[in-house]
């Protein structure tokens, strides 16, 4: 019997020894790295499913070919987590970049902790980052390309007050826990909503939509069950929870009987605005966001000097000015002509 | 698996002198299925790489061996379990639940040593929940640990107040650290100690009475049973030991993140699942081996790796996983049939 164990063990030593010669060999025979002198940089968003991911893809290559007309070869690769809102999923990205030895890294981190320590490494690993989208907690990086996401959160306030006349009640359905930019969102409506319309009632403001619309949709049934009938305005913070809660008001026929003011523009929620169901939309700019984030690695990379934090713009969007040049120029980047 | 396979291996070798090649070829696959996995993968992805040096450099296979250590720690408890014939869907909550017990203990102010016990122990209860539910109540694992994925969860928010609950620096945040501090280790400290305990498991699951025991209650239940084994203490045991590695997977995810995180893990059971399947285990039970799973585990990191390295689309790597799952159950299958002709 004991012949027999060490037999099947033996088995399996020869075959992981078999198994490191083949690396050996292969690592032998490796060809050695890039001759010519160009940038690769990656791009990391949160996820790659939502059009405003699309936007900041867009933007990044555009960066790209506009740096390779003007002879600086730029290659973006685009690589998001495996579960959208998963922060180990991201870092392994994160981490993998670095193993690739790339020249940059241009970052939406998930969180602004978690995302903190692989950022370091990179840095360690010579490898500078641009932070996007998201605030990171870390002064190891080159500059914070982003909205001005406490104004956008303002800017819906001041909507959805004046629309209410400075009176009624309220709803605010959150994001998720730890996403740094919702959050100031969320805070800048709250403060400009305290501070403008005191009359106005903020009835509930400790939900959260999760990451997709799915769920989103579900958190907002929940609380338009109990608060439905009470409330005149809701504010939410970004794309999957307007979609959400939008779904939800066009399932119990409440959509246009309450002031809706979104975060983030899509056909779906334009149309909504269109027909009078949405009544405003904060919009960002994440075709800039993607271009900008791109150019400033660059420009860092070629020693040129950059901005610790670049602003790249927020919009309220509404019936009255939805067809100006604009608003059109931000609701439909130019994503056909980039993404293929 | 042991008691069955070592009959099977002496039955093997004399059907080694007369049977002829290819059913040979086929038992021989399925003791060496997973390594031949891990060949597979490593070959592919270092032909088809631009860069092949960079995939096989010590630098790549460190990043990969950091990102294995949640996986693979959690795949020795997972082990335990679907060998004694059980399975857990809890160990994603688990591993999240642990995380925000160690954070809020190192939060607290508590020594670093107590916080990291602190999440140990709280996996091990767990996990002898989810085994008094499964014994006690008669309640099948597939249920009683589904239970207990969506409790965990939930109370990992409440303790975190539903949102991460950031740590104050200690070495637990070294623990899983891609790079250590000190150079000589080369590989994280959680590297080291999941190869440890891998080793450690491996050898009671194979030479102690304890583990001749899951092994026996795998593969018949009812024979265990009959043989004076106590059933119900030692399937509690077993989902109880494995609760300690969800625990301390837990803590190398908060190492990792640097925060306790409620939301974290959502799905990684079924990557653990998935690791031990790979690495030869049948889900019917009383088969499965530590090395095997780990080998698992370290095929679906090298995989993502790779199919970061070459710029593929996630959904890619999610298609092949997939696949090489279903063909370690296949690969498994063409062995059992090849046993049941030889008896």
């Amino acid at each position: 019997m004991m012949g027999s164990v060490s037999e099947q063990m033996r088995r399996r030593l020869w075959s992981f020894i078999g198994c490191l010669v083949l690396a050996l060999v292969a690592f032998g025979c490796g060809r050695s790295g890039r001759a010519t002198k160009s940038y690769r940089v990656a791009v990391i968003p949160k996820g790659t499913s939502h059009e405003f991911w699309k936007s900041i893809h867009a933007g990044a290559l555009k960066a790209a070919r506009e740096l390779s007309g003007e002879g600086v070869q730029v290659t973006v690769d685009w690589k998001g987590p495996l579960r959208e809102d998963d922060r180990e999923q991201q870092i392994q990205v994160v981490e993998n970049f670095i193993s690739q030895g790339v020249d940059g890294i241009v970052l939406a981190p998930l969180d602004d902790r978690a995302l903190v320590r692989p950022v370091e490494e990179a840095r360690r690993a010579g490898i500078p980052t641009v932070i996007i989208d998201s605030a990171l907690a870390s002064e190891a990086i080159v500059s914070f390309v982003a909205t001005d996401n406490f104004k956008g959160g303002e800017l819906a306030a001041e909507r959805l007050g004046s629309l209410l006349q400075g009176k009624g009640k309220v709803l605010l359905l959150r994001y998720q826990e730890g996403s740094a930019s919702t959050h100031e969102r969320e805070e800048g409506f709250i403060k400009r909503l305290k501070e403008r319309y005191p009359a106005i009632e903020l009835i509930s403001s400790d939900q959260y939509a999760g990451p997709t619309r799915d769920t989103a949709k579900r958190a907002a049934e929940n609380l338009l069950n109990r608060y439905g009938e009470q409330i005149q305005g809701i504010f939410c913070p970004n794309e999957s929870s307007t979609a959400g809660m939008l779904l939800a008001l066009q399932d119990i026929g409440k959509a246009g009987h309450v002031f809706f003011v979104g975060f983030d523009a899509t056909e779906s929620l334009i149309e909504a605005l269109r027909n009078k169901q949405l009544h405003g939309l904060v919009v960002q700019n994440p075709f800039n966001m993607g271009y900008l984030g791109v150019r400033t690695m660059v420009r860092y990379l070629r020693g040129e000097p950059v901005e610790k934090r670049i602003d790249t713009g927020v919009m309220l969007i509404t019936l009255e000015n939805l067809s100006t040049a604009e608003a059109q120029a931000l609701l439909h980047p130019p994503l056909d002509e980039y993404l293929r | 698996m042991e008691e069955r396979d070592e009959i099977s291996v002496v039955a093997s070798e004399e059907a080694l002198t007369r049977v002829s090649g290819p059913s040979w070829v086929r038992l021989w696959l399925g003791r060496v299925g997973p390594f031949l996995g891990l060949i597979f993968v490593l070959l592919v992805f270092t032909l088809l790489s631009a860069d092949p040096a960079q995939y096989l450099s010590p630098r790549n296979l460190r990043i990969v061996a950091a990102q294995t250590v949640i996986i693979a720690v959690g795949a020795i408890g997972m082990t335990l379990i679907i060998v004694s014939g059980g399975i857990d869907l809890s160990v994603g909550s688990a591993i999240a639940l642990t995380g925000v017990v160690t954070a809020l203990g190192l939060r607290a102010g508590w020594a670093p040593s107590v916080a990291v016990l602190a999440g140990v122990l709280a996996g091990g209860l767990i996990g002898v929940i989810n085994g008094l539910v499964i014994t006690r109540l008669r309640v099948i694992p597939f249920i009683a640990t589904l239970g207990m994925l969506g409790a965990a969860r939930g109370i990992a928010k409440w303790l975190a107040a539903q949102q991460t609950v950031n740590v104050p620096e200690t070495w637990v945040n070294e623990l899983a650290v891609t790079f250590p501090a000190r150079r000589w280790m080369f590989f994280a400290p959680g590297v080291w100690l999941a190869l440890a305990l891998a080793a450690i498991v491996a050898a009671i699951l194979r030479n102690s009475v304890w583990g001749r025991r899951v092994f026996a209650l795998g593969s018949n239940e009812a024979a265990a049973r009959a043989c004076g084994i106590d059933v119900e203490n030692l399937k509690t045991s077993v989902y109880g030991l494995a609760g300690l590695f969800f625990g301390l997977a837990g803590v190398m995810q908060m190492s990792r993140l640097r925060q306790g995180d409620p939301t974290v893990a959502v799905g990684t059971e079924l990557d653990v699942i998935a690791a031990v399947v790979i690495g030869g285990a049948s889900l019917s039970g009383g088969e499965g081996s530590i090395l095997g799973s780990m080998v698992g585990a370290l095929i679906m990191a090298l995989l993502r790796n790779g199919c970061q390295q070459m710029g593929w689309p996630n959904y890619v790597q999610e298609i092949i996983i997939g696949a090489i799952i279903v063909l370690a159950a296949v690969v498994d299958r063409l062995r059992h049939v090849r046993r049941l002709a030889e008896t």
